[in-house]
């Protein structure tokens, strides 16, 4: 456990993020609950923060990877596989070697436009292949033995953050990602009962009735800080979600429903720079096939309509999708027609800025596994990470992400 | 002694004294009041579920890789199970001092089992060492299957040893990160090699797959085993010094006093006796010092169980417990990683501290909540979108008449004051006395919706 880049304080941060949080919420009414000494910084100028948008999404379960992706022309894969294997016939072809999944026809669509990049062989060095621990890994961007304590979105909250709302994690409580040492993002499934919930009689009189005095104490102060900031920017997205629209159908489900708020959101202008979603049930050690074809058209066809609805209200140029899962799955089928838990898998990077369109390089091969029979990882996550901070959320990474990961070139 | 600090010390100690607890130790010593927690703490009862289905198990049985699979699943429910019946345990023991220490030690021993049994076993050599002797603690972990399997152990052998054990020993549970070499971990590792248990859990030592060969660590040379580096740990006063910063961090106050951390320090030293440094850190004054008092956060676990104190209550459902647990960031015997929870201000963002300060109308007032917790990642497709998980409203059994009967004829006043330990701030408290207060019950669920009720 080495944690020796991560930030242990950022000092002036909750300052910064008080006096743009004012100035840019443009909440006068909201201002009653503010208290007199958050006001005092009104009248500073707010730093600049660019609407770059950043839209992470997790298949959570550990998504295979090598069936999303297929090697149509490769015997390992044919081998491996004898009762899942995805049949030539049945692949969409986009290169002479690799080809989507049918399900994945929308996604074929948005390849063929340049708007997709895939990453191959994402991963980390000594995969871990539990669940929680490769989540958190990812999470958390750390080492496979390095135990962090904040997520990586926390902790660009901490550094560039001025209040929850600036990442949003469209779910009903906050995963490790977005939380920070100092701020945290904020999630909501539903606006409204998010606003409904912050907006409490009994605690929207308890606010009423704060003076300053607490603020300043210790443990009580921060958490009468905390709930100050969940009322505001429960507000805030209550109402920006209020003024902006949805240009097209979503499909009828939970996951397209976390998009179509994500995308509500984006439209609406508001000033997140982060939103997080995940799509889980990928966990498939038997009878894959089915499920993991469902799962799969839920994903392409809520990330078409996404696309549609931002490029319709001209917000897809300022964001950029991308999709991970912990981590894939082993090569050999097993005996219940399903497969375990592996390791490097495919990223998928959507957007209308990518340097690199299609295929980011090439499928690890199938015959140079590593112990466990997994494919071996080439490009580290972190690296992604770092890439995006950089070049797409124009941010440093020190701080956030260990500093020895260089940039990718696909944005 | 006054009754603020019988309260602050079961705040620590425990989950919040009850009221007649309060009234019959009021008028005793401070000597007697520490006494009667530690001797109603003394004996070790540990916490056992059935789990005949998993310990009568054939050869014949071992080879079924249907039934072992199924086994597998069954045992994640009876973690769930596992999990109710310990927090039944916080908020009924007798010995809730013990109780509180060995959920202290899960936090600080971090592990994590999907084996029923291992996690069992653990958690209960958790509860039989908690006020022991730390040097026989260390030593019982290193063995435990849990822990031999959570930090591989098990795996590491003469011929490819695994450091992971070894380096976490020190950085996590008995010195703290940089009071060691890279090279004291690998020599440390080689000590820990043949370590392994049997089905049953039960340690076994494989002689050869241990290396008895000569290792260098901390300056001493010899051929050590495992039993060995942790006695040279100990050896070390940091070891003692880095106990008693956690003890101190959990039990007194987020914010270190160092001069009361060195007075801890030397008197864990001497024998690393864990009953006595308690009992010290009980007796000094400095422990009640107005600036401890309702200074901490506290945990979900403790938020939960203190409302079972005041108003007893159980989750008819286990899935609801768990529920809760998880949406406020707490599952027990799901640690994060190795590193355990953070605590402290890290268990509070916008959405917990929302859901906690609604808790007490969800739970004691069945009130809906229109949230869901996150999916396991071993859900299937059809158990994941299924409707089932869509239902939104926890179930429990109150039993508000002992509430009533405890706190007949109390006053309002009196009522906010076995309830709410830190100063309430002005405002919320003027707020408060501005509404027309009409039943015990709806002003004690009030009381308990505050950002001050928070605080332990």
């Amino acid at each position: 456990m080495c944690a020796a880049h991560v930030p242990t304080r950022i000092s002036n941060v909750l300052i910064m993020n008080r006096r743009h949080f004012i100035k840019q919420s443009s909440l006068a009414s909201s201002l009653i609950f503010v208290p007199n000494f958050m006001r005092a910084f009104e009248q500073i100028s707010p730093q600049h923060l660019g609407y770059k948008r950043l839209v992470m999404i997790q298949l959570s379960g550990g998504n295979d990877g090598l069936n999303t992706i297929v090697p149509f022309n490769d015997d390992a894969y044919y081998n491996s596989r004898p009762k899942i294997a995805i049949a030539k016939t049945d692949v969409l072809k986009m290169t002479d070697d690799l080809g989507f999944h049918s399900s994945l026809l929308p996604l074929k669509r948005l390849y063929d436009d340049g708007n997709l990049s895939v990453i191959n062989n994402v991963g980390y060095p000594n995969p871990n292949r539990s669940h929680f621990r490769s989540t958190a890994i990812w999470q958390t961007a750390s080492a496979a033995d390095e135990y962090l304590q904040t997520g990586w979105i926390g902790r660009y909250l901490d550094a560039y953050g001025t209040s929850p709302h600036n990442a949003i994690e469209i779910d009903d409580s906050l995963s490790l990602a977005l939380k920070g040492e100092t701020n945290n993002g904020i999630a909501t499934k539903n606006p409204n009962v998010l606003f409904r919930t912050s907006n409490d009689p009994y605690f929207k009189n308890i606010l009423a009735h704060q003076n300053d005095t607490h603020l300043s104490e210790h443990n009580l102060g921060y958490l009468y800080k905390t709930m100050i900031d969940a009322q505001s920017s429960a507000k805030y997205i209550f109402e920006k979600n209020k003024t902006a629209t949805n240009a097209v159908e979503y499909p009828q489900n939970a996951f397209a429903n976390q998009l179509k708020t994500a995308a509500r959101l984006i439209n609406s202008g508001m000033e997140t720079r982060v939103f997080y979603t995940s799509l889980g049930g990928f966990d498939t050690h038997a009878n894959q096939v089915n499920s993991q074809k469902r799962l799969l058209s839920m994903y392409a066809e809520g990330i078409e309509a996404m696309v549609k609805d931002l490029k319709s209200q001209g917000s897809f140029n300022d964001t950029l999708i991308v999709t991970f899962s912990e981590f894939g799955r082993r090569v050999k089928q097993n005996a219940a027609n399903g497969t375990d838990h592996g390791a490097a898998s495919n990223v998928f990077i959507i957007g209308n800025q990518l340097k690199q369109q299609g295929f980011y390089n090439d499928l690890a091969s199938l015959s140079d596994l590593d112990p466990n029979g997994d494919l071996k990882y080439t490009v580290d996550f972190r690296a992604i990470y770092a890439t995006v901070l950089n070049k797409w959320l124009e941010v440093g990474k020190q701080n956030i992400i260990n500093p020895s990961f260089e940039n990718l070139n696909f944005i | 002694m006054e009754r603020r600090d019988i309260q602050h010390l079961y705040a620590r100690a425990g989950f919040g004294a009850s009221k007649p607890l309060l009234d019959a130790s009021v008028s005793m010593k401070k000597k007697a009041i520490v006494d009667h927690l530690f001797e109603t703490s003394e004996a070790i009862i540990p916490l056992e579920i059935d789990l005949s289905a998993f310990t009568n198990l054939s050869n014949q049985d071992l080879k079924n890789k249907a039934l072992i699979r199924e086994l597998r699943k069954k045992s994640r429910g009876e973690l769930q199970t596992f999990n109710h019946r310990w927090m039944e345990r916080l908020h009924t023991s007798e010995g809730v001092f013990r109780e509180k220490m060995t959920l202290f030690w899960a936090n600080h021993f971090v592990c994590q089992d999907n084996n029923i049994v291992y996690a069992q076993a653990y958690n209960n050599t958790l509860r039989t060492h908690a006020l022991g002797n730390f040097r026989e603690f260390v030593k019982a972990i290193s063995k435990e299957a849990a822990m031999l399997r959570y930090l591989n152990t098990k795996q590491n052998r003469k011929a490819k040893p695994n450091e992971n054990f070894a380096r976490e020993l020190m950085e996590l549970f008995t010195l703290g990160v940089g009071q060691y070499s890279e090279k004291d971990i690998k020599e440390s590792a080689r000590a820990f090699t043949g370590y392994n248990h049997d089905l049953k859990g039960d340690f076994k030592f494989r002689e050869f797959q241990h290396d008895a060969g000569e290792k260098v660590f901390f300056g001493k040379t010899g051929n050590f085993n495992g039993d060995d580096i942790i006695n040279i740990i100990l050896e070390q006063k940091e070891c003692a010094h880095f106990i008693c910063g956690r003890i101190y961090r959990y039990f007194v106050n987020d914010n270190v006093n160092n001069k009361h951390v060195e007075a801890l320090t030397e008197v864990f030293y001497k024998d690393y006796n864990i009953e006595n440094l308690m009992r010290h850190l009980f007796m000094a004054d400095w422990f009640y010092e107005e600036n401890n008092i309702g200074s901490k956060i506290k945990s979900p676990v403790e938020f939960l169980v203190g409302l079972q104190q005041l108003v007893p209550f159980t989750f008819d459902k286990t899935k609801d417990l768990i529920k809760i647990q998880k949406l406020l960031g707490q599952v027990l015997l799901y640690p994060p990683n190795v590193a355990g929870w953070k605590g402290g201000k890290n268990w509070i963002d916008s959405n917990t501290l929302m859901l906690r300060l609604k808790s007490p109308s969800i739970i004691l007032a069945n009130t809906h909540i229109s949230i869901q917790e996150k999916g396991e990642f071993e859900d299937s497709f059809d158990k994941f979108y299924s409707e089932s998980k869509k239902k939104q409203f926890i179930k429990a059994t109150i039993a508000w008449e002992v509430f009533d009967k405890t706190f007949d004829g109390v006053s309002y006043d009196e009522l906010q004051s076995y309830i709410i330990l830190p100063k309430i701030s002005g405002g919320t408290q003027s707020y408060l006395t501005s509404l027309n207060q009409n039943s015990q019950r709806n002003f004690c669920v009030q009381l308990m919706s505050l950002p001050e009720y928070q605080m332990c």
